[in-house]
């Protein structure tokens, strides 16, 4: 329940509380993509996992020319965008369930948005500096 | 923040024991909240020792066989007794279900009883299910139809077409669903809950209603309808069988095809 709210003397009638400031019209293009990155993510995540373990034991030269190759640097990317991309919608859903003051809410999403971003720039450069 | 522990005021203390009468051998433990707002006390539970060769099956019949018999200060709402009314809605042993549906021998040891979750309570098991009404008025339970009915003759569906309200008309707005479901706890003041989501989907549904895509969008917000994460407590709980999750996964798919 909202904790602004609750101790302050309530007439608004039940149903004008529910209704409040009406619906968002929003919501659809968030949940879909967690799905979509979700079901991106399953073979990726396969794909890297298989290759991580190949790589067990390669010299760092063997390891640079892996990530170098134009097939294995695309995989990479798309798979850290769609990691980032998908833990970002995921602590925005924990955020929006639990943080009920809304400035608090406002500012934990912003800046779980800024450092999934950042982060999601630094890996995709890192990759980029050693495929290009 | 979400509230995980109950407040100083709402701790629940020991009440009092009701013994059995004497000679019973066939003697169970009822273990019932209780509450009264016209006293200062905080809420205790009270045990009420019944003997179950002198009750009904159900566990409101031990309800009522307390009030009438042993204290009638016992508050509780009922009406139908065959789970038709939704009133009798409440916790027991641990799940939310209607109290004239469910059997004592169900239970094993003691027979915990508390309203229903994460709701004012009003008195005793009876909880405030104001937020609740309102929520099911705002999506407007009602055919909404441009199309004027035919003369002298009923707006008409195919067998297929009604068949789609199946597992949806059947619901007695018991909210046994909706306060057993965590988004709900959290955040109820705006999630509208399985069971009204279930009631909006019961007209979404329906081939004789013109007004979809106004509900759809009345629906289509972070918290009225995408704070359902797919739990599973409210099919889990219903006692009428019904599955409002896939009501709620019905609108999503919905909300989804009518994007392009
Ligand atoms: S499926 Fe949705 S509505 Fe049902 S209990 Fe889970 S979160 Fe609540
Ligand atoms: S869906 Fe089931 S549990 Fe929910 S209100 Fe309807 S009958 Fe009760
Ligand atoms: S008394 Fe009507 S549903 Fe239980």
């Amino acid at each position: 329940m909202n904790t602004e709210t609750d101790s302050a003397l309530r007439l608004q009638s039940p149903l004008g509380r529910v209704r409040g400031m009406g619906s968002a019209r929003a919501g659809t293009h968030h949940w879909w993509m967690q799905r979509v990155t979700s079901i991106g993510l399953l073979p990726l995540t396969l794909w890297f996992a298989l290759s991580a373990v190949s790589l067990a034991g390669a010299s760092y030269a063997e390891a640079l020319a892996w990530i170098g190759s134009p097939f294995n640097a695309v995989l990479l990317i798309a798979t850290l965008l769609l990691s980032f991309h998908h833990t970002n919608a995921g602590l925005q859903v924990v955020i929006e369930d639990y943080v009920h003051v809304p400035g608090a809410r406002i500012a934990a999403l912003l800046a779980v948005k800024a450092v999934c971003g950042l982060l999601a720039i630094a890996s995709v450069l890192a990759v980029l500096r050693i495929a290009v | 923040m979400a509230t995980f522990t109950l407040p100083k005021n709402s701790k629940i203390g020991d009440g009092k024991t009701y013994a059995a009468p004497s000679g019973a051998t066939n003697v169970r433990s009822f273990s019932i909240y209780r509450w009264d707002p016209d006293s200062e006390a905080t809420p205790r539970r009270d045990t009420y020792k019944i003997d179950l060769d002198n009750c009904g099956p159900m566990v409101l019949d031990a309800l009522i066989k307390i009030k009438n018999e042993i204290d009638g200060s016992l508050t509780f709402r009922r009406s139908c007794r065959e789970g038709i009314c939704g009133s009798c809605a409440m916790n027991i042993d641990g799940t939310n279900t209607l109290a004239c549906l469910k059997p004592i021998e169900d239970v094993t040891g003691d027979v915990k009883i508390n309203p229903l979750p994460h709701l004012p309570v009003v008195k005793d098991l009876v909880p405030d299910l104001s937020q609740l009404y309102a929520q099911y008025r705002s999506v407007e339970p009602w055919l909404k139809s441009d199309t004027p009915p035919p003369p002298d003759e009923e707006r008409r569906q195919s067998k297929e077409e009604r068949a789609k309200l199946d597992g949806m008309w059947e619901c007695i707005l018991c909210f046994c669903c909706s306060t057993a479901c965590p988004s709900y706890w959290w955040n109820g003041d705006r999630f509208l809950g399985p069971a009204v989501l279930l009631a909006a989907y019961r007209w979404i549904a329906d081939s004789r209603d013109e007004r979809t895509g106004e509900r759809l969008d009345a629906l289509e917000d972070p918290f009225r309808l995408y704070r359902c994460h797919t739990i599973m407590n409210c099919t889990n709980t219903c006692p009428k069988g019904l599955n409002p999750a896939k009501a709620i996964g019905s609108i999503k798919q919905m909300m989804v095809e009518r994007q392009g």
